[in-house]
């Protein structure tokens, strides 16, 4: 291949053969179509994604030309191959803070094997102790399905929606850790893994079998991950010692990232196209069926009651009714957060809410209360 | 230190960004947040707090209703924001229902608000830290009543 006639004008010593032989392209010496020299400056932080979307680098197109996996901005050859990407639409995955968030997970990694005090776990009641395993041998068991459900689809993203799947990445990271500090905490105490029954599993499948991305991202992210937010809040409010407090902590700021993505996607992909509001609520109403189930699926519902009591004395005197009472605090969130990413559900869902207290004219407002 | 004080909060947030050894491992925050305070006569304390990086870059007494214009914020009786810090002053951090997620998650002492739900979940998404933050009074609270009592 001949040396590209601007590279050559400028570096005229350049060999057209390397040393074996082969022609010798230097095409990328002459320059770039678009902004070479663009130099994106750091911030007190250093350099974020947010600081490199500048010119054209940071022009996400609705509807990319090409289906490769070159870097966005980049010259591509146009013999470049099809990578079979089936998400092409920045509608498909997008969110408005998408760039924020992956720089925010970067940011806020931990370690379950160094940040969680385990040498100060405490011997526990029996009753207790077997059920924070429950607890944990369940939250194990599901939280890998928000790493399994964004690997099934990233590989057909396009690739010029680089941010959102770096963020997936993250996520996937996340509940890595997540299935991994529960099956820490079943095992470091004297317990051990207890019981899987199928109300989990199939909440679990709902959600990988979605028909469409968008199908599984309402799924998982507004309502499987919203649920798992508050549950997380509650973990920690009844966690028996500070190394569970501790765990829940972390991994709910986790989770807070990721509803936070799937709830501005879903915003972005309805006011982009409205129609697509019909598919999630059609996800929806069959995702809280599931949900529901597994939320008074026996293990887990009567685990987490015992330790809202503190222990099995206490389970119907305390126990359960704090449980019901948290269950609104999570359907009320649920619902706001639904009413943020504009797929309202007061109207269309078949939950119980006027019987389960929940204020719907406060979520009409918009408004978030504890 | 009085608690429902500009001052006191003021060195809560020079106890953060003269900590970065802390604050970067749990990483960077971006919140806009609001505290209220609610007093017995009704002239309630209210402050914001704004974090960026791994700094609390502003505390400033607002008006009443100006918390509404930040991202989230925790409202409660000053009787019970001492109750908070009481605990966090007896163990060096905020113990079990005495966390701001405990707490808030209860609702029937302090209160976690928001406008807009994603305001809301910044507090969780940054919750470790805001821990952090608040359980750092517990030396100068343990001073000062080691202070008041000699």
């Amino acid at each position: 291949m001949p040396i590209a006639e601007e590279a050559l004008a400028q570096f005229p010593n350049l060999p057209d053969t390397s040393p074996a032989g082969a022609s010798l392209d230097w095409g990328w010496l002459a320059g770039h179509r678009s902004e070479w020299g663009i130099q994106p400056k750091p911030g007190p932080r250093g350099l974020t994604m947010m600081d490199i979307a500048v010119g054209t680098y940071g022009d996400v197109p609705e509807h990319p030309r090409h289906r490769a996996m070159a870097a966005r901005g980049a010259d591509i050859a146009e013999d470049t191959p099809d990578m079979g990407y089936i998400l092409n639409s920045k509608t498909d995955v997008w969110s408005s803070n998408v760039s924020e968030l992956y720089e925010e997970a970067v940011a806020r990694q931990w370690s379950a094997t160094r940040d969680i005090p385990w040498n100060q776990l405490e011997e526990l009641p029996s009753d207790l102790e077997h059920a924070m395993c429950q607890l944990c041998t369940t939250l194990s068991e599901i939280e890998m399905i928000a790493s399994d459900l964004p690997a099934k689809w990233m590989w057909r993203m396009n690739h010029e929606f680089i941010e959102a799947k770096m963020f997936l990445c993250t996520q996937i990271m996340d509940e890595a850790r997540h299935s991994e500090v529960f099956r820490k905490r079943a095992l470091a105490n004297g317990g051990g893994l207890l019981k899987s029954r199928g109300a989990t599993e199939n909440l679990l499948r709902t959600i990988i079998e979605a028909k469409t991305y968008t199908q599984a991202t309402a799924l998982l992210h507004l309502l499987g991950e919203g649920f798992i937010l508050d549950l997380f809040r509650q973990g920690e409010a009844i966690a028996p010692t500070e190394v569970e407090k501790r765990i829940f902590r972390m991994t709910m700021q986790d989770e807070a990232r990721h509803v936070a993505y799937g709830t501005m996607h879903i915003r972005h992909a309805v006011d982009n196209d409205p129609d697509v509001a019909d598919e999630i609520h059609e996800a929806l109403d069959h995702g809280e069926g599931a949900l529901v189930a597994l939320g008074s699926a026996p293990d887990m519902s009567t685990a987490i009651a015992v330790l809202l009591a503190g222990g099995a004395e206490n389970v119907e005197e305390i126990g359960f009714p704090l449980q019901q009472r948290l269950a609104r605090n999570q359907f009320t969130s649920y619902l706001a957060r639904c009413e943020r990413a504009g797929v309202s559900r007061l109207d269309r869902t078949t939950l119980p809410l006027e019987a389960m207290g929940i204020d719907l004219e406060q979520i009409r407002k918009g408004a978030s209360f504890s | 230190m009085r608690i429902d004080s500009i001052s006191f909060f003021d060195h809560l947030a020079t106890l953060m960004n003269s900590d970065p050894n802390t604050y970067e491992l749990l990483g960077d925050i971006d919140l806009d947040m609001a505290i209220v305070m609610r007093r017995p006569d009704e002239d309630d304390f209210r402050v914001q707090l704004e974090f960026s990086g791994i700094e609390c870059k502003t505390v400033a007494e607002i008006d009443e209703g100006a918390e509404t214009a930040t991202e989230c914020w925790i409202d409660g009786s000053l009787e019970d924001w001492q109750g908070m810090f009481d605990d966090i002053a007896a163990n060096g951090q905020a113990t079990g229902e005495w966390t701001l997620n405990t707490i808030t998650i209860m609702g029937d002492k302090i209160q976690l608000k928001a406008g807009d739900p994603m305001g809301w979940d910044k507090f969780h998404r940054f919750n470790q830290t805001l821990q952090d933050f608040v359980d750092a009074a517990a030396p100068a609270l343990n001073k000062e009543a080691s202070n008041v009592g000699s």
